[in-house]
């Protein structure tokens, strides 16, 4: 087999360390997602990325870097990958979901604090990530209090540069936003010293739409009667689409689709038509954390939709093609991006609205409000949103846990009785 | 014996993908899958295929001069879901 070694060594990783991952993770994925019936062929490719996590992709990015280019890591939707493309660099999403990363995260963090935080920050501190290791400079953002402090920490490892996100939706906010972007900008051009113009502007906005489209495409098939893809899979498109190659990703989940469509034609699904049909809403699933899902399709449900960050969030609604003016640009990427509904915005009514919206748009027989240990924003904010789903008749129930097996048998239970009641 | 399950290695994810190309080009059903650890220590792509297809996967690797690092299997068996 391909031997990574002296590239992830080249990269100033911990080796032994990062073989312990390496290890588990067929292991895991065989028993998450190869174990499935009736999976579309087309999940091969997600199968090749997932198989080449730490290899090929890392390669690629190796190569672009020796070619004199740039890697820049994020950790939210908020920070728009239109500008990284058009500095001509590539943005790769850092977000940590393994419970692999907490230990480490927990030698410099408190330790009740979210998972997503200590795993991000343990992830880097420990030299087991190499996409961590292959970025010029991180970027952050001031969505929540453990995230923003967390990157004091991080800039002891890594060059970081902080994005100062609003958390009110005003009009003063949204000019204060495309400010940002563009102090953003010239920090990008700054690093990669390529100058970002209204053409390789607009060739960037409208590849990320085209990202958004495939997307938009992959969770419409969702929307059929008889499901054609699982719950699970889709979470993995979603979770891949943050760090692989965009046109690449284009292009084959389009393919996915393809078959998705046949097969909806077909009335082939992946569960009987009489399945549960549950969305989730809540905090974001960064790879690889599939635990929720697994559950619940464990338990007879499919998963039909996600209002997360790894979900609906990511990539609803398009920045504005037509504008032809920088100025007109970066307005329209910052009215796109201050628009997604996050809990850390007060007040955050357009979430309900989501919510309940796509609830109906698919189908969803109940939701699953999922919370990451010690969420503050999210953990509050599923009040409002309880009362808003029990108005509009939609069960719903809330899940609070972290990456970790401890409570797999309890959450085991709870899911399979909040499905009989839903169905 | 027991029930197998039946992997082909390769040098690099090229020859993998090389492979894959003809499967898909002769319609014979494979999986892409991690390489198991029993298998190798080195991590990456490998292809999980039907035994009833090995003939025709061999004389499609000899046909096309395709590099791997051998024809395996392991017993079939229920992977442990221990979340990482």
């Amino acid at each position: 087999m391909a031997d990574y070694r002296e590239l992830w060594s080249n990269l100033g990783m911990d080796l032994e360390k990062h073989d312990v991952l390496c290890a588990v993770l067929p292991e895991l994925y065989g028993g998450v997602y190869l174990s499935q019936k009736n999976r579309p062929e087309g999940m091969n490719y997600y199968n090749f990325v997932v198989s080449e996590v730490h290899g090929l992709r890392i390669k690629e990015l190796d190569d672009h870097r020796k070619a004199g280019g740039k890697v820049v890591g994020t950790f939210c939707v908020f920070v728009p990958d239109e500008l990284i493309l058009a500095a001509g660099a590539i943005g790769v999403g850092l977000c940590g979901g393994s419970q692999f990363w907490i230990e480490d995260g927990e030698k410099v963090l408190p330790r009740n604090i979210c998972p997503l935080v200590k795993a991000i920050v343990g992830a880097k501190v420990s030299g087991t990530c190499p996409y961590f290791q292959s970025c010029d400079m991180l970027t952050g953002e001031t969505t929540c209090d453990g995230k923003k402090k967390a990157w004091e920490i991080l800039s002891e490892y890594a060059p970081i540069h902080v994005m100062d996100l609003p958390q009110m939706k005003r009009d003063k906010d949204y000019k204060k936003w495309a400010e940002e972007i563009y102090d953003y900008k010239a920090k990008l051009e700054e690093l990669t010293g390529n100058k970002i113009t209204e053409e390789s502007l607009s060739a960037a906005i409208k590849l990320c739409n085209r990202k958004r489209e495939a997307l938009q495409r992959l969770y419409n098939a969702r929307k059929a009667l008889n499901v054609p893809i699982s719950g699970k899979d889709a979470l993995l498109i979603s979770q891949i689409a943050f760090y692989d190659n965009p046109e690449r990703f284009i292009e084959m989940t389009n393919k996915l689709c393809d078959e998705l469509e046949s097969r909806i034609k077909e009335g082939v699904g992946v569960t009987g038509k009489n399945s549960p049909r549950i969305m989730i809403t809540g905090t974001p699933m960064a790879i690889p954390n599939w635990k929720m899902h697994h559950l619940i399709e464990e338990s007879g449900a499919v998963v039909v939709c996600e209002e997360t960050c790894t979900g609906t969030r990511y990539f609803e609604k398009p920045v504005d093609e037509t504008q032809t003016t920088m100025e007109g640009m970066i307005k329209a990427l910052a009215d796109r991006y201050l628009n997604i509904n996050c809990a850390c915005f007060t007040p955050n009514k357009g979430r309900e609205e989501d919510i309940v919206r796509l609830a109906k748009e698919y189908g969803a027989d109940g939701v699953i409000y999922y919370n990451l240990q010690f969420c503050h924003t999210y953990n509050i904010e599923y009040r409002q949103v309880e009362k808003a789903l029990k108005e509009a008749g939609i069960p719903i129930i809330f899940i609070e846990t972290d990456y970790s097996n401890d409570d797999t048998g309890q959450l085991q239970t709870r899911i399979e009785a909040f499905l009989e009641m839903v169905k | 014996m027991e029930e197998q399950n039946y992997y082909i290695l390769f040098p690099n994810v090229t020859e993998g993908l090389k492979l894959e190309k003809q499967l898909k080009e002769n319609s014979i059903k494979y999986t892409i899958v991690p390489t198991p650890r029993e298998l190798s220590k080195c991590c990456g792509i490998c292809i999980m295929y039907e035994k009833e297809n090995e003939d025709a996967i061999k004389q499609a690797v000899e046909k096309q001069g395709i590099k791997t690092e051998g024809f395996k299997s392991l017993p079939k068996r229920k992977p442990a879901v221990k979340f990482i």
